[in-house]
């Protein structure tokens, strides 16, 4: 029973973090139809500036400035590169985020080097025990932080003028440009908010009880983007879904793998492609996303 | 239009062109092939001013922290053999070539530097030597790898220095079995990555548990995990009294860390690559000088040996705050027994590829200096030594590991046969 | 100089490497054909029927493995048991191309019925599901060591190295000279075919069905049914293009066919030009040969630090060179390196009209017209 609600746990924490990194994913598309290939750099170049401000600085405020950073770095991708090829095939707009993540990548592992940072988080290795469940401090603040950033992130997207700019052009690029909303203004906005999202959960990513950060950390990126595409690539609410889905399913596969037998190891990476082609035959949208209205 | 004129100016700009380019492909000079000098026999990689060999390293990918490490090592052990006047009155030159831990890229630049090359110092990746072996077979290139997989054992031009992770671990385990008070129906726990590294560390495990009447509780990891709760909630629940640890270090921090936070207080024993000195300065650093130690055929470069402190000085002084760690005794040691083979193949007057393999496989040991056990390269289907040192952490010494215990070969790995690759 | 002209002067060029240059040369050149290869059957899925696929490293590993185990014996290396069908290479070959074909065949389903964006991720899923039986499955695929590719032997012509080679005018042919020759035909075929696919009527339903795929069914062009014909057609390409690639590197381990090379395929159809024959092997070729000439020769660019020492090293310059580059054909070359590299010859012809004493090519080329 224990070992069940550790799994759990842990399934959600994980989870919880790969939906920061999907709703990435799934914000970036709604406003600009890309699929962000250059997300696993943005996570890197945050835990990197955290991981390297914090002894100077204090862990807070190196993350508070590491948000800012990777957010502006995420704006700028956007403004640089992707603006000024407006009107391009989206396939196209999606294949230019591959060179730029091969840069970044490229720059910020040299600067990382062999070394592995601490990321210098409050939590350290402490844990919490209810009884026989022990749980690390950092599982239960990795679910606390993604979760009110995620609400906090729904009420902007429903409330604000941001947000409501944001859907309206994720509804028709077109209509909504005719009424006022400038496009350019929220297509890097949603950049940045992804670029937020990306930082917090390379700082879960990196916390007890992996060592730190070092240059794989960015692999996450790319278990995460199944957990968009399951919920649906335009949809928050199935990113969020999808990466709760993806966090429990693979901790569970990981906690049982013993008992499910020799052939399954390793299976927990591939496990959310499988529940992702089935959904997908079913729903060719996703759970949540939305369904083309033509059909031949 | 004039279909029939453009043909045939096409057909004889063609025949031309055509005529012109067989005769001068006669004369490439992809025809020729090296000779030698009188006085000593050369080969492919030897002129008369410079002998070329080769390092296929991973300097961007996930072995790049030990491939620096080599590196660095082996161009300073060139470095002091071409001021001692080099072999054979020739410069040693050693070309690096990065494959980032990728076997197509690593087939690319074999197929680039081979053919200029009279031996390979260092060849990153167990699966890159696996894809290469036949080829350097063929092309009787003395190669080194920087793995110790027992299935890379069996070829006459492939040398595995020191012990390979199988013998490692059977001495680990009689380490455990003497100091540690593990005893005989005991549970120890096997935290390996899968493939070779992971798979032959398995064998030797398997082998000693066997003997010792220990049980082994298995769990396999790939290379890109790197949150250990799961399999130390496992060990946990098979109630294991050691751990044995073949992962990236990467892993072997979480391990540890989630070990000490869950109170699971165990000795555990990783094998060379299951460490890394960049460790110690993670939260997770205080548990590993706690409970971890390291079995490996070379020294800490800590150890009180001379050899060793020269190594260190000369290290320190070519790269200024580089770690000092497990890689670069490694490197210096293996391009010592390219620069040995050189030599000896010199003596010969004979520096074709096949003179420097069968000056290498000639039976003379060289001592180094540097504490090594001493390694039998007569042979090539059993690893070259069967004893271990066993090290344990500890920031305060330079490399970030001292000696637990000196070399020792266990009666288990005096008796144990690894099966051949 | 007319078309044919230049025609005939570049199939003599590409006669000639095997005369002339080392095995690194002709293994970067071949590797660029079998990329090419793929990159042509890509270029029919995702530039001409808009379909994105992220896929296409899942069909190459299918070609590369297919032919090994259908052409590979029984065998017991490093601890494994291998298993193959002994096949003869040739028709082990063909059968592997087929096999590619028919598991592109069964994803049809998906592949009608997606488009855009949602194949791409959907295909996304069959590159991970893929290397994952890869890894596991051992008999087939050697595990993560991989396994040796049995040589193709042609009627007696076996493309392998030998002790004694044969000598052509004084150069000893070995595996990769052969080989050199057979990339050549083979990619040649495969441009041709692909050519007259895009220019026939599949082709032009293709595109229709890319520019609007409702008007496309109104019009009686059954959408579904064509898209998932595209993308066998793309799978057999693939396919090909793996047993081409097994062929060259004489191994192959699982870890080539990730994400990694499926995003290098669809780099080089959008950096060549989307939709057309010509950008395909042109992006293959660039995307294939800079990094590993800028790997080889990073010693020579400024800035950089020799291997082993502090700053960026050769290998990592030539990644960053890679990748800036990359966004640069991109941001400037809207229609990729073809059509960059007509717009130049097209100036070129304007500016010196004295040159051209011929009237321009009597049937203009192909590929402009289904750009």
């Amino acid at each position: 029973m224990s070992g069940l609600i550790e799994v759990l746990v842990n399934g959600i924490s994980s989870g919880a973090v790969y939906a920061l990194i999907a709703l990435g994913f799934v914000i970036i598309f709604k406003a600009t139809e890309v699929i962000n290939f250059a997300h696993p750099s943005l996570l890197l170049a945050g835990g990197y500036a955290v991981a390297e401000l914090h002894d100077d600085i204090g862990f807070w405020l190196a993350l508070l400035v590491g948000i800012a950073t990777t957010a502006v770095l995420a704006a700028l991708v956007e403004m640089l590169v992707l603006r000024r090829m407006r009107g391009r095939d989206h396939s196209v707009l999606s294949i230019v985020t591959i060179g730029v993540d091969i840069v970044l990548t490229v720059e910020l592992a040299r600067r990382i080097g062999t070394r592995v940072l601490p990321i210098g988080d409050p939590w350290g290795s402490a844990v919490v025990r209810f009884g026989d469940v022990t749980i690390a401090q950092t599982r239960i603040a990795a679910i606390v932080v993604a979760f009110v950033a995620i609400a906090a992130f729904l009420l902007a997207f429903k409330y604000t003028s941001w947000g409501v700019a944001m859907r309206a052009t994720a509804e028709k690029r077109e209509t909504a440009a005719l009424m006022g909303v400038r496009l350019g203004r929220v297509s890097a906005g949603a950049w940045a908010v992804a670029g937020v999202f990306a930082v917090l959960a390379a700082v879960f990513l990196c916390v007890f009880p992996t060592p730190g950060l070092d240059r794989t950390v960015s692999f996450a990126a790319l278990k995460a983007l199944p957990a968009a595409v399951l919920g649906g690539i335009d949809s928050t609410t199935g990113a969020l879904v999808g990466g709760l889905l993806i966090g429990i399913t693979e901790a569970a596969v990981i906690g049982y793998q013993g008992d499910i037998g020799l052939f399954s190891h390793g299976f927990a990476d591939v496990a959310p492609y499988l529940v992702m082609i089935v959904v997908l035959l079913v729903r060719p949208a996703g759970l949540f996303g939305t369904r083309e209205a033509a059909r031949v | 239009m004039n279909t029939t004129f453009r043909r045939g100016r096409a057909a004889a700009v063609a025949a031309v062109t055509m005529s012109l380019v067989l005769a001068a492909a006669a004369c490439s000079g992809k025809a020729s092939e090296g000779g030698g000098d009188g006085d000593v026999k050369t080969g492919p990689g030897v002129t008369d001013d410079k002998i070329t060999v080769t390092a296929l390293t991973d300097l961007t990918g996930v072995y790049a922290a030990l491939g620096k490490g080599v590196t660095q090592a082996q161009k300073l052990y060139f470095d002091g053999l071409n001021k001692q006047g080099g072999v054979c009155g020739r410069d040693v030159e050693l070309v690096v070539r990065d494959h980032g831990y990728d076997v197509q890229k690593a087939l690319a630049a074999y197929s680039e530097m081979a053919p200029k090359s009279a031996a390979i110092p260092q060849l990153i990746g167990s699966p890159i030597t696996m894809a290469l072996r036949s080829r350097i077979e063929n092309d009787k290139l003395l190669t080194i790898p920087q793995a110790w997989a027992h299935t890379l054992l069996g070829s006459k031009y492939v040398q595995v220095t020191g012990t390979t992770y199988d013998i490692d671990m059977i001495n680990a385990i009689s380490f455990l079995r003497d100091k540690q008070g593990v005893k005989s129906g005991d549970t120890i726990g096997h935290l390996r990555l899968e493939g070779d590294y992971g798979q032959s560390a398995l064998a030797g495990v398997k082998y000693a548990a066997e003997k010792g009447g220990l049980k082994v509780a298995e769990q396999q990891v790939k290379p890109t995990d790197a949150d250990m709760t799961a399999q130390v909630a496992a060990f946990r629940r098979a109630n294991v009294k050691a751990i044995l640890v073949s992962v990236a270090p990467r892993q072997a921090a979480s391990l540890v860390g989630v070990a000490a936070a869950s109170g699971l207080k165990v000795p555990m024993v990783g094998s060379n690559s299951a460490f890394a000195q960049q460790l110690l300065a993670t939260p997770a650093g205080p548990a590993f000088e706690a409970s971890y130690y390291i079995a490996q055929a070379s020294p800490p470069i800590s150890a009180d040996v001379p050899g060793l402190k020269k190594l260190a000085a000369d290290y320190q002084a070519a790269y200024k705050g580089e770690p000092l760690d497990l890689s670069v005794v490694s490197g210096y040691s293996t391009a010592a027994v390219i620069g040995e083979a050189l030599k000896r193949a010199c003596a010969k007057k004979d520096l074709t590829r096949e003179g420097i393999v069968n000056a290498h496989r000639d039976g003379t040991t060289v001592d180094l200096g540097l504490g090594l056990p001493k390694e039998d390269y007569t042979q090539w289907t059993k690893a070259a030594a069967r004893a271990t040192y066993i090290s344990r952490p500890d920031k305060n010494v330079l490399g970030g590991t001292k000696v637990e215990v000196a070399s020792f070969e266990s009666p288990e790995a005096k008796s144990y046969d690894p099966p051949a690759g | 100089m007319s078309r044919k002209l230049l025609w005939v002067g570049a199939a003599v060029l590409l006669v000639l490497p095997p005369f002339y240059l080392d095995a690194f040369w002709l293994q970067s050149g071949l590797f660029a054909m079998s990329a090419a290869i793929g990159a042509i059957g890509l270029n029919v899925l995702t530039g001409a029927a808009g379909q994105l696929s992220l896929g296409h490293a899942f069909f190459l590993a299918l070609g590369a493995y297919g032919y090994i185990w259908l052409a590979g014996g029984d065998e017991r290396t490093a601890g494994i048991e291998l298993t193959g069908l002994g096949l003869p290479t040739l028709l082990a070959a063909v059968l592997a191309v087929l096999l590619a074909g028919l598991v592109g065949g069964l994803f049809a389903p998906l592949a009608g019925r997606l488009r855009g964006a949602s194949l791409g991720i959907a295909t996304l899923a069959l590159v991970f599901l893929g290397q994952h039986v890869l890894f596991r499955a051992e008999g087939v695929t050697g595990g993560a060591n991989g396994r040796d590719v049995p040589p193709l032997n042609v009627f007696g012509l076996e493309f392998a190295d030998s002790p004694e080679p044969v000598l052509v005018l004084g150069i000893p042919f070995n595996g990769l000279e052969k080989l050199w020759f057979l990339g050549l035909v083979l990619l040649a075929g495969a441009a041709w075919f692909a050519r007259g696919v895009l220019a026939s009527r599949p082709g032009r339903a293709l595109n229709t069905i890319r520019d609007h795929e409702i008007a496309a069914g109104a019009l009686g062009v059954p959408v579904a049914r064509t898209r998932a014909a595209a993308f066998v057609l793309s799978s057999m390409y693939a396919g090909l293009a793996g047993v081409l690639f097994a062929l060259i590197y004489r191994r192959t381990v699982p870890d080539t066919f990730g994400l990694a090379l499926s995003l290098d395929y669809l780099a080089m159809i959008v950096i060549g030009g989307l939709g057309t024959v010509g950008g395909a092997v042109l992006g293959a070729v660039f995307v294939s040969m800079l990094q590993p000439l800028l790997t080889r020769y990073a010693d020579g660019i400024p800035f950089v630090a020799a291997s082993g020492s502090a700053g960026p090293s050769p290998a990592e310059a030539a990644r960053i060179i890679y990748g800036v580059v990359f966004v640069a054909v991109l941001l400037f070359l809207p229609t990729g390196l073809a059509g960059g590299l007509s717009r130049l010859t097209s100036r070129l012809r304007r500016r010196r009209p004295g040159t051209t004493p011929n009237p321009p090519a009597s049937n203009p080329s192909r590929e402009e017209s289904t750009a």
